[in-house]
């Protein structure tokens, strides 16, 4: 069940961050490590919002691209014109769903080293997660 | 002097000290530290840890994690739900701001005596803020700090014709690394785990980081202490309860959300207890321009104009935000996405801040979660959109080719011919991505308690030995950023205190 739910967090990280011929997608930058530390780090409430995020996003083909299938059985042309019109869906809350996505998402891509450089950004340095402990 | 940090579960903890002041940003150290100046015992109590430079987090994700309060998800809840972000870690909100140092203008003590019966204010916060400007050594952005997004703005409000300003910060010698939100590691940003924290230690206080208070103590109607639990800085697990006694007084300072929340759980009884929560909601448009801009690199915040404080009631500056956000942030999805990130190095965001007249409420909610509900007039709404306008403007007075709104139900894009277009822009909120970037009450002053929480001094009205010293007495909205406010009058609180 887990596997599930995490196998469709990544489907729609990576239809919203695909790869490309100029850049490499979110399947490139780790994202099955980034979401187990996300799920061991982050929030109960947090981690929920991915899992409804996620939902919305594999439940709303028929709203966007009108097929009535769920995303992860859309050929890839239609799937890449889903990933791009829920982004601006009418329904408010969708939309506010797949932004949480898409910004979890996006702290994973965005800090890619390759995507970084890309973009002339020196590559960042270890988080240490460290503190003042006496 | 002493810091405690986290404790497991059977190593309670119980300190006693003359003053504890809860919360160790810009309010909580500069009040915990004049304290200490007067020879008086302090203990902060800061629900964050303690984190030096070279613990601070190099990415975004590792800056939500590690210094935000709730990995930046608090919402405000109104009829969009926008994000407030507050940081908590010794330091506060100290340490992921932009530093902005903007002297109270005198028209907020004149708006304050009308409005509340608030006196003999406006000469001492200034003669504290002289103070912090000095201590803090606050100076505009130096030139090799600027950067391109800074420098474009600055060109752009002068074409435009208007007057703008090189920001003064708590910044000495900026580096210009852009990396404000995630702890200046350079200790160039003067925030209070650098400075008025560790005074407070050196002269023989307290600092019991990672403990969030749960109630203040009271006693008949005298406030006697703070309780509370440890929590894990990582894991968020609990850990072992603490005593903090006051010998002589509380001085909440825990922020606009959690300083209302905390006196409620505490059973402090007023009927304005969490009422006037008011904030600068804001939002940035991004301007596309011709050569590189790469807006990571130079001072996070170095422009702003005041011009429109009072009429349409508007701050303008420049905010770079990582580059990570930049990605959610643009609209759109799959390849079209990337392929409007790949523009990103001749981007620069600019952003404004609404001097909005809506207020809100803040209450305690589950779990000890403050619940903010707040949303924008009409007559604020068209505040925003006028912003929005107004920096269009100034960007393709600076040169941009193209602006990116960002509005839910426009272009993607508009073009300098286009710009008339924002003036028929929705007037729904939830048509924007959005932020309350400075908050304001909860706790408000004033000399009716009726209508206030605290006098003018920052007494809660109605106990002893209770102060409130943050950004939640505050009546009004200012217009400017607030840290300089807060420290000011934190120190005037704390200064009448320990006069008592």
């Amino acid at each position: 069940m887990k596997a599930t739910v995490k196998s469709f967090i990544e489907h729609a990280m990576i239809a919203l961050y695909p790869r490309t011929d100029a850049l490499p997608g979110i399947e490139d930058a780790g994202i099955s490590e980034f979401l187990d530390r996300y799920r061991e780090e982050s929030t109960l409430l947090m981690w929920l919002g991915l899992i409804a995020g996620a939902f919305a996003f594999i439940a709303s083909p028929i709203l966007t691209v009108h097929w009535p299938l769920p995303s992860f059985l859309l050929p890839a042309r239609v799937l890449d014109e889903h990933a791009h019109r829920v982004t601006s869906s009418q329904l408010y809350l969708l939309r506010q769903a797949i932004f949480l996505i898409k910004l979890a998402a996006g702290l994973c891509w965005g800090a890619h080293p390759a995507v970084r450089a890309h973009f002339a950004m020196a590559p960042y340095a270890p988080d240490p997660g460290t503190w003042r402990a006496s | 002097m002493s810091h405690v940090a986290f404790r497991e579960r059977g190593e309670d903890l119980r300190l006693e000290a003359d003053y504890v002041v809860v919360g160790s940003g810009a309010g909580g150290a500069a009040a915990a530290v004049t304290l200490a100046r007067s020879g008086a015992e302090v203990a902060i109590i800061e629900a964050g840890a303690w984190r030096d430079p070279e613990d601070y987090p190099s990415s975004t994700y590792g800056a939500m994690r590690d210094l935000f309060d709730d990995w930046g998800t608090q919402l405000a809840r109104g009829r969009a739900l926008w994000p407030i972000v507050q940081a908590r870690t010794v330091g506060g909100t100290t340490v992921i701001n932009s530093a902005i140092c903007v002297r109270t203008p005198g028209d907020i003590f004149a708006q304050w005596q009308r409005e509340r019966g608030i006196e003999g204010l406006a000469e001492r916060v200034w003669a504290h803020q002289d103070t912090l400007e000095r201590e803090l050594r606050v100076e505009e952005v130096p030139e090799p700090a600027r950067g391109n997004s800074n420098r474009l703005a600055m060109l752009g409000a002068s074409r435009a014709g208007y007057d703008s300003h090189w920001i003064r910060r708590y910044v000495a010698g900026c580096e210009g690394t852009g990396q404000c939100l995630q702890g200046c590691k350079k200790t160039r940003k003067q925030s209070t785990n650098l400075n008025y924290v560790p005074e407070v230690l050196a002269r023989g206080g307290h600092v019991v980081s990672s403990a969030p208070v749960k109630r203040v103590a009271i006693e008949g109607r005298r406030a006697i202490g703070v309780r509370g639990r440890f929590e894990h800085p990582r894991t968020k697990a609990w850990g072992a309860d603490f005593f903090v006694r006051a010998r002589r007084a509380v001085v909440v300072a825990a922020s606009v959300t959690h300083s209302p929340a905390l006196l409620e759980r505490s059973g402090v009884r007023s009927p304005a207890l969490g009422k006037y929560f008011r904030a600068h909601p804001g939002t940035g448009v991004f301007g596309i321009y011709d050569e590189p801009v790469d807006t990571n690199t130079g001072a996070t915040q170095g422009w702003a104009s005041t011009a429109f404080r009072a009429d349409p009631g508007l701050k303008l500056e420049t905010l770079s935000i990582p580059f990570e956000m930049v990605a959610s942030r643009l609209s759109g999805g799959g390849a079209r996405l990337i392929e409007r990130l790949r523009e990103y190095r001749h981007l620069c965001m600019w952003c404004h801040a609404v001097r909005a007249e809506s207020v809100g409420t803040v209450r305690n909610g589950l779990f000890d979660k403050p619940v903010v509900r707040y949303g924008l007039d009409r007559e604020d709404m068209l505040r925003f959109r006028q912003g929005m306008i107004l920096l269009a403007k100034t960007h393709f007075a600076a040169g941009a080719k193209k602006i990116l709104p960002g509005i839910h139900g426009m272009p993607y894009e508009l073009g300098p011919d286009q710009v008339s277009l924002l003036e028929d822009a929705p007037l729904d909120p939830r048509a924007y991505i959005a932020i309350l970037s400075h908050l304001f009450g909860g706790c408000v002053m004033g000399t009716d308690p009726r209508d206030a929480v605290t006098d003018a001094r920052g007494r809660v009205h109605g106990y002893d030995g209770l102060v409130v010293a943050d950004a939640s007495v505050i009546p009004s909205n200012l217009g400017v950023n607030p840290q300089h406010t807060i420290m000011a009058l934190a120190m005037a609180f704390a200064e009448d205190l320990a006069s008592e």
